[in-house]
C-alpha cells in the first residue's frame, strides 16, 4: 500500500521533473545556493543546464581502477550532451588536489572518503567547505524514474559520515559500500576442519589450536584498519544508541562496561596476533600483513571486499579462497558486519554546483552502477547484489544471515591541536599487541581524547 | 741485529692485520652499499607478481614492460623533461646569484657585510618543509592580483618560478660554500688585476670566478640531487599537470587500498636515480677537489 | 681617488649582493615570518575564519606528550646519527686518505652513492633490509646464526628509532667523508714525516695531527647535521613507518605536517615550525660555541 502512493507520487515528481530535466534541478537548487557563501556560486546557478559546462571530478584511484571513471565520464557524456568531465585520479588525491583547493580553484566533485590517512575530507567537513545535498536526495535519478533517495539502501543517508554535523542535513553522498569482516582462508579451515568462530570463546579456542600448527589467529593490514572491527563489536556490545553516544563523545562511554568488554576482546585479540604484523604495519610494507593471509600464516584479517583486487596478483597458498565472516558477537549481543562506503562531495567553493548535483545523481542510475559494479565497486542502491558476480555476493549477502549492518563513524568536531581519535582509538593497538600499552591505559587515553573532543563539538 | 729484524717482522704482520682490518671494514660497507642499490635496479624488471615474496629473489626473467609501462602510463618521460628543465633553470640562476653574491661577502668590506652573512647564514636554517605553504599561498596572491588585472595566473604551475624557488632556498648553502672557497684565494690576483686596470666585473668574471671553477662544479652536483630529488615543493606549486619526475613517482608508490604496480614504481625509481648517479660517475672525480679547494672551513 | 675607489667598491657589491638579497628577502624570509605569523591563528588551512589566540598555540604545545614524544626522537636521531655517522666518516677518510690501500678511488666513489639517492628509493631499500622474515638484516643473522640478533627491526617500539637512525647513518657517511677527506687532503705530508720521524704512532698522528687540523671544518659540519638529520627523518619517516608504530618514530615535521594537514589545525603546525627553527638554531649556536677551539694554522 505505502509503497503504491510512492510509486504513484514519485511519478508525478518525475514527470514534472522530465519535462524540465536539465532546469528542473536548478530551480530546486537555486534557494539552496543563496544560502552559501561561495562567490562563484551565485552566477553560475540559474542556467547552467542550457550552457555548456565542463565538469570537473577529482576521484582517488583505488583498487577499482582508474579506467572506471573513464568510462563512467564517458557514459554520462554520451547522455547529457552540455556537459563534458575532466577527471584527475590519483592515488594521492590529497596531496594533488590541496594546493589547488587553497589556490580557489575547487573541483566540482569529489570522491574521497572520509577516515583517510590525509583526513582532507574531514578537514572539509570541519571547515564547513562543503555543499549541502539533502535537496539531491530528492532529486530523481538521471534518466530514471525514481528519486535518489527511494533508490539508495536505506540508512546510508541518516548516518554521522553522510550527516556530519547531526542536523538531519546530508553533505556527503553515500558511494561504493563494502560490508567489512574477518577475511580469511575458505580452503584452510575445510583443510584443518575447524568451524568459523560464532563467539569470543570458540575464537580463542581456535587461536590456540591454530598456534600449534604455527599458524597465528590475527593480523590487520595497519592499525587504522580496525576500525571496521572496532565499530562492530562497539554495536555488538551496547547496541545502535550506544554506538551512538560514542560517537558522540558522550561522557564515560569509553569507561562504561559495554566500551570494556570491546578493549578486552581486543586486548586478546593483539595476544594472538601475527609476530610481524606491528613490524609491516606501515605504509610501505602493509601489503605484507595482506600477504599472511595468502600464506596460511595468519587466520584471520578485517578488511574489505577491495582486498581481493588488491591482492590479485599475489602469490598464495594452493587452493586458497577468498571469505568472509562477521567478528563474532560480543557476549549476549547481536553480530554485526561494518559496512564501509566511500563518499562524494560537492566542495562549497566549487563553480559548477548544480551541474555537480545533476551529475550526482547520475552516478546512482542503473546505467553507471553497472559500470562501476563491472569493477568491483558496489553502489549502495536497490538490486545491486543481483547484479553482482557470484564471488561478490558471497560477501554482500553476509546481511542475510542475522548479521546486521553497522554504519556511521564520529561526530565532526573543531579541530583540537594534538588530539587524535584515529590515533588514540586505533593506533595504540600496536603498542598493545608489542606490549608497551596496557588495555587498561588505552582505554583511558581514549575516554581523554574523548572529553576533549567533547569540548571541541558544536 | 737479529733483535732487530724480528721486530720489523713483527710490526709488519701487525702491519698486516691492521690492513686486513682496513679492506674488511671497507669491503663491508661498499657491499652495504652495491647490494641494495643494485637490488633497486634488478627488483625494476621484475614482474609485479614477483614483489610479494622474497624481497631478495633474482627475477625470473627481464621484464622491460614496466618501463615502457613508467613512460607511457605514468607519463614519467614528460615529467622527464620537466625535471630536466627546472633542474636546469634552477642552477643556472644558482650560480647567477650565488656566484657575485659569495664573491663580495668574501672579499670585499662594506657597511653591513657582517649582518648580512649572519643573515644568510640564517637561511640555513629554514626549512622548505614549513616555509612552502606562505610561498604557495604568497604566489597564489600575486596570481590572484594578475588575474584581478584581467591577466592570466603566472607564477603558480610554472617552471621557471619553481626553479627561482630552489635557487633561492639553495642560496644560503652555497654563498658559504663558495665564500669560504674565495677566502682561500689570495689577493695578489685581485691586485694585478688591479693594476692592469681591469674593472671590478672584470676581475670577478675573468680572475676569480675561473679559479673557483673545482668549487662550482661541488656546487652544481650538491644542488642537482636537492633540486632533482625535491617533491614538497615541486608537488605544491605545481598543483597542474607539469609534475617532476620524484612526484610522478610519489603517485607510483604503494597507496592503501589500491593495487600497486610494483614493478613500474622501481621503474620509477630507476628512472628518478639513473641520471644523479650518470652525473655523479661523471663529476665525482672533481668532488674531492673542490671541496679540498673550498675547504668548507666555516 | 682612494675614497672614490671604497665608494665604487660598495656600489659593486651592492649590485652584487642585490639580487641575491632581494630574492632571499621575498622567497626566504617573508614566508618565515609568515610561519611566525600564522603561529598565533587558530585556522584550519582553508577557508577564511582565522581566528588570532596569541600565543595559545604555544602553550598548548608545552603540555602536548606527543609534540614532547617527536621533540625526544628528533633530538635522540640527530645525537645518534651525528656521532655515529661523524665518528666513522673521519675514520674512513682518514683511512683513505693516509693509507696507502688498493682502490681507495673505488671506496670513495661507492661510499657517496647513498647521498645521491631520493629518499624515497632508500625508504624502498630499507624497508626490504628491515624486513621481519625475509629481510636482508635478519636473514645475514639467521646465516651466521646468530638468531639471537634477529629484530623486528620496523616492529619493536624500543628499537624502531635506531633502524630510522641506521637507514640515516646510512646515507650520510659517504657526503661527510668526501668532506673530511678534502680537508685531509691538504694537511702537508711533512706534517706526519715529521711526526713520523719522532716516532708517533698512527692513532697519536691522527689525534695531533689529522683532526686538529680538520676541527674547523668539523665544527661546520655539526650544523648539517642538525638541518639535515631533522629535515631527512622527516621525509624518511613520511615513506617508511608512517610514523609508527603508534607514533614512535614520530619527530618534528612529521608531527607538523601532521597536526598542520590531517589535524586540520594549520596555525598549531606553523607554531611547531616555529619551535623547530628556533631549536635548530639555537642548538647550533650552542654546539657551535661549545666546540669553538683555537684554529690551527697550517
Amino acid at each position: 500500500m505505502n509503497k503504491k502512493y510512492l510509486l504513484a507520487g514519485s511519478t508525478l515528481v518525475l514527470s514534472l521533473a522530465l519535462a524540465a530535466c536539465g532546469t528542473g534541478g536548478d530551480t530546486a537548487d537555486s534557494t539552496v545556493d543563496t544560502g552559501t557563501t561561495g562567490s562563484d556560486v551565485a552566477s553560475t546557478s540559474t542556467d547552467v543546464a542550457k550552457e555548456d559546462v565542463t565538469l570537473h571530478i577529482a576521484a582517488l584511484e583505488s583498487a577499482y581502477g582508474n579506467e572506471v571513471w573513464d568510462r563512467i565520464a564517458e557514459a554520462y557524456e554520451e547522455v547529457n550532451d552540455n556537459v563534458t568531465i575532466d577527471l584527475t585520479l590519483e592515488k594521492n588525491l590529497e596531496q594533488v588536489v590541496r594546493p589547488n583547493m587553497q589556490a580557489g580553484e575547487y573541483p566540482d566533485l569529489m570522491l574521497l572518503a572520509v577516515a583517510r590517512e590525509e583526513g582532507l575530507t574531514e578537514t572539509l567537513i570541519k571547515e564547513k567547505g562543503i555543499e549541502e545535498i539533502t535537496d539531491v536526495l530528492d532529486m530523481n535519478v538521471f534518466g530514471e524514474d525514481v528519486k535518489v533517495k527511494d533508490k539508495m539502501l536505506p540508512g546510508f543517508t541518516d548516518t554521522l559520515v553522510t550527516n556530519p554535523y547531526g542536523d538531519n542535513k546530508t553533505y556527503l553522498a553515500p558511494m561504493f559500500y563494502s560490508p567489512t569482516g574477518l577475511f580469511y582462508n575458505k580452503a584452510l579451515f575445510e583443510e584443518k576442519g575447524w568451524e568459523i568462530p560464532e563467539t569470543w570463546d570458540q575464537m580463542w579456542t581456535l587461536g590456540d589450536q591454530a598456534a600449534e600448527e604455527g599458524i597465528s589467529l590475527f593480523t590487520y593490514p595497519v592499525a587504522g584498519y580496525l576500525d571496521t572491527l572496532v565499530n562492530s563489536l562497539l554495536y555488538s556490545s551496547g547496541g545502535p544508541d550506544f554506538y551512538d553516544k560514542a560517537m558522540n563523545y558522550e561522557e564515560g562511554i569509553w569507561v562504561s562496561e559495554e566500551a570494556t568488554e570491546v578493549f578486552d576482546t581486543l586486548g586478546k585479540l593483539g595476544e594472538y596476533t601475527h609476530p610481524t604484523t606491528v613490524a609491516n604495519a606501515n605504509p610501505n610494507d602493509y601489503i605484507k600483513n595482506q600477504q599472511l593471509l595468502l600464506d596460511n600464516e595468519a587466520l584471520f584479517m578485517p578488511n574489505g571486499t577491495w582486498v581481493v583486487g588488491e591482492m590479485a596478483e599475489a602469490p598464495r597458498a594452493d587452493g586458497f579462497e577468498w571469505a568472509m565472516t562477521p567478528a563474532p558477537a560480543i557476549d549476549g549481543g547481536d553480530t554485526y558486519a561494518y559496512t564501509f562506503f566511500e563518499q562524494m562531495w560537492i566542495p562549497s567553493e566549487a563553480e559548477n554546483i548544480d551541474a555537480a548535483k545533476e551529475f550526482m545523481t547520475f552516478v546512482y542510475s542503473d546505467k553507471a552502477a553497472e559500470i562501476f559494479a563491472e569493477a568491483g565497486a558496489m553502489q549502495p542502491i536497490e538490486g545491486m547484489v543481483e547484479k553482482m558476480s557470484p564471488e561478490n555476493q558471497v560477501y554482500y549477502n553476509i546481511y542475510d544471515e542475522g548479521t546486521l549492518p553497522a554504519l556511521g563513524g564520529f561526530a565532526s568536531t573543531k579541530p583540537v591541536p594534538g588530539v587524535s581519535m584515529k590515533e588514540t582509538l586505533f593506533f595504540s593497538m600496536d603498542s598493545v599487541v608489542s606490549g608497551n600499552t596496557s588495555v587498561e591505559q588505552w582505554q583511558k587515553d581514549v575516554e581523554d581524547v574523548s572529553g576533549k573532543l567533547r569540548d571541541a563539538k558544536e | 741485529m737479529g733483535a732487530l729484524q724480528k721486530k720489523t717482522k713483527d710490526t709488519k704482520s701487525v702491519d698486516r692485520l691492521y690492513k686486513i682490518f682496513i679492506y674488511v671494514a671497507m669491503i663491508t660497507l661498499a657491499i652495504s652499499i652495491i647490494i641494495p642499490v643494485a637490488w633497486v635496479f634488478i627488483a625494476s624488471i621484475k614482474q609485479s607478481s614477483e614483489f610479494y615474496g622474497d624481497p631478495w629473489a633474482m627475477p625470473k626473467g627481464f621484464y622491460w614492460k614496466n618501463f615502457i609501462d613508467a613512460f607511457q602510463e605514468a607519463k614519467m618521460g614528460g615529467y622527464l623533461l620537466n625535471s630536466v628543465l627546472v633542474t636546469g633553470m634552477g642552477i643556472t640562476m644558482l650560480l647567477a646569484l650565488a656566484l657575485p653574491a659569495a664573491y663580495v661577502l668574501a672579499r670585499f668590506e662594506f657597511p653591513f657585510r657582517k649582518t648580512i652573512r649572519t643573515f644568510v647564514r640564517a637561511g640555513l636554517f629554514i626549512n622548505i618543509s614549513y616555509i612552502v605553504v606562505p610561498i604557495f599561498l604568497m604566489l597564489l596572491e600575486w596570481d590572484n592580483g594578475l588575474r584581478g588585472m584581467g591577466g592570466a595566473g603566472f607564477f603558480l604551475n610554472n617552471r621557471f618560478i619553481l626553479a627561482l624557488v630552489y635557487a633561492t632556498n639553495a642560496l644560503p648553502f652555497t654563498i658559504h660554500l663558495l665564500s669560504s672557497y674565495f677566502e682561500t684565494i689570495p689577493f695578489d690576483f685581485e691586485e694585478a688585476a688591479y693594476i692592469d686596470g681591469a674593472s671590478l666585473f672584470k676581475t670577478m668574471t675573468s680572475v676569480i670566478i675561473p679559479m673557483a671553477r673545482p668549487s662550482i662544479v661541488t656546487v652544481i652536483l650538491f644542488n642537482f640531487l636537492s633540486f632533482w630529488n625535491e617533491y614538497i615543493l615541486a608537488l605544491t606549486l605545481m598543483p597542474g599537470t607539469k609534475k617532476t619526475l620524484p612526484v610522478g613517482l610519489m603517485n607510483l608508490m604503494a597507496a592503501e587500498r589500491a593495487a600497486t604496480n610494483y614493478g613500474m614504481m622501481y621503474a620509477g625509481m630507476v628512472i628518478v636515480m639513473l641520471p644523479t648517479l650518470i652525473l655523479y660517475i661523471i663529476v665525482q672525480k672533481k668532488l674531492t677537489q673542490g671541496m679540498t679547494a673550498g675547504g668548507i672551513k666555516g | 681617488m682612494k675614497v672614490d675607489r671604497t665608494k665604487q667598491k660598495n656600489i659593486f657589491a651592492a649590485i652584487c649582493l642585490a639580487p641575491a638579497l632581494i630574492l632571499l628577502a621575498v622567497f626566504l624570509l617573508y614566508p618565515t615570518i609568515e610561519v611566525f605569523r600564522m603561529s598565533l591563528y587558530n585556522w584550519g588551512g582553508f577557508s577564511n575564519n582565522k581566528e588570532f589566540v596569541g600565543l595559545s598555540n604555544f602553550k598548548i604545545l608545552w603540555d602536548d606528550m606527543k609534540f614532547i614524544e617527536a621533540f625526544q626522537n628528533s633530538i635522540l636521531l640527530i645525537v645518534v646519527v651525528t656521532l655515529v655517522t661523524l665518528v666513522l666518516s673521519i675514520l674512513f677518510a682518514a683511512l683513505l686518505t693516509r693509507e696507502k690501500l688498493k682502490g681507495a678511488n673505488f671506496f670513495r666513489i661507492i661510499f657517496y652513492i647513498p647521498n645521491i639517492l631520493s629518499i624515497v628509493v632508500i625508504a624502498g631499500i630499507f624497508s626490504a633490509i628491515y624486513n621481519p622474515t625475509n629481510g636482508l638484516l635478519n636473514s645475514v643473522f639467521g646465516m651466521l646464526n646468530l638468531e639471537s640478533l634477529q629484530r623486528l627491526w620496523l616492529g619493536d617500539q624500543s628499537i624502531v628509532i635506531y633502524s630510522v637512525a641506521g637507514a640515516l647513518i646510512w646515507q650520510a657517511i659517504g657526503y661527510y667523508m668526501v668532506m673530511y677527506m678534502s680537508s685531509m687532503a691538504s694537511i702537508p705530508e711533512s706534517f706526519y714525516e715529521a711526526a713520523s720521524l719522532e716516532g708517533a704512532g698512527r692513532i697519536t698522528q691522527f689525534f695531533s695531527i689529522t683532526l686538529p687540523l680538520v676541527w674547523n671544518n668539523i665544527r661546520t659540519t655539526l650544523t648539517f647535521f642538525i638541518i639535515s638529520t631533522i629535515n631527512l627523518s622527516f621525509l624518511l619517516i613520511q615513506t617508511m613507518t608512517g610514523g609508527g608504530p603508534d607514533g614512535s618514530t614520530n619527530v618534528f615535521l612529521f608531527y607538523m605536517y601532521n597536526q598542520a594537514y590531517t589535524n586540520s589545525v594549520y596555525g598549531y603546525g606553523m607554531a611547531i615550525g616555529v619551535v623547530v627553527f628556533l631549536f635548530s638554531f639555537l642548538l647550533s649556536a650552542i654546539v657551535n660555541a661549545v666546540t669553538k677551539r683555537d684554529v690551527l694554522q697550517y
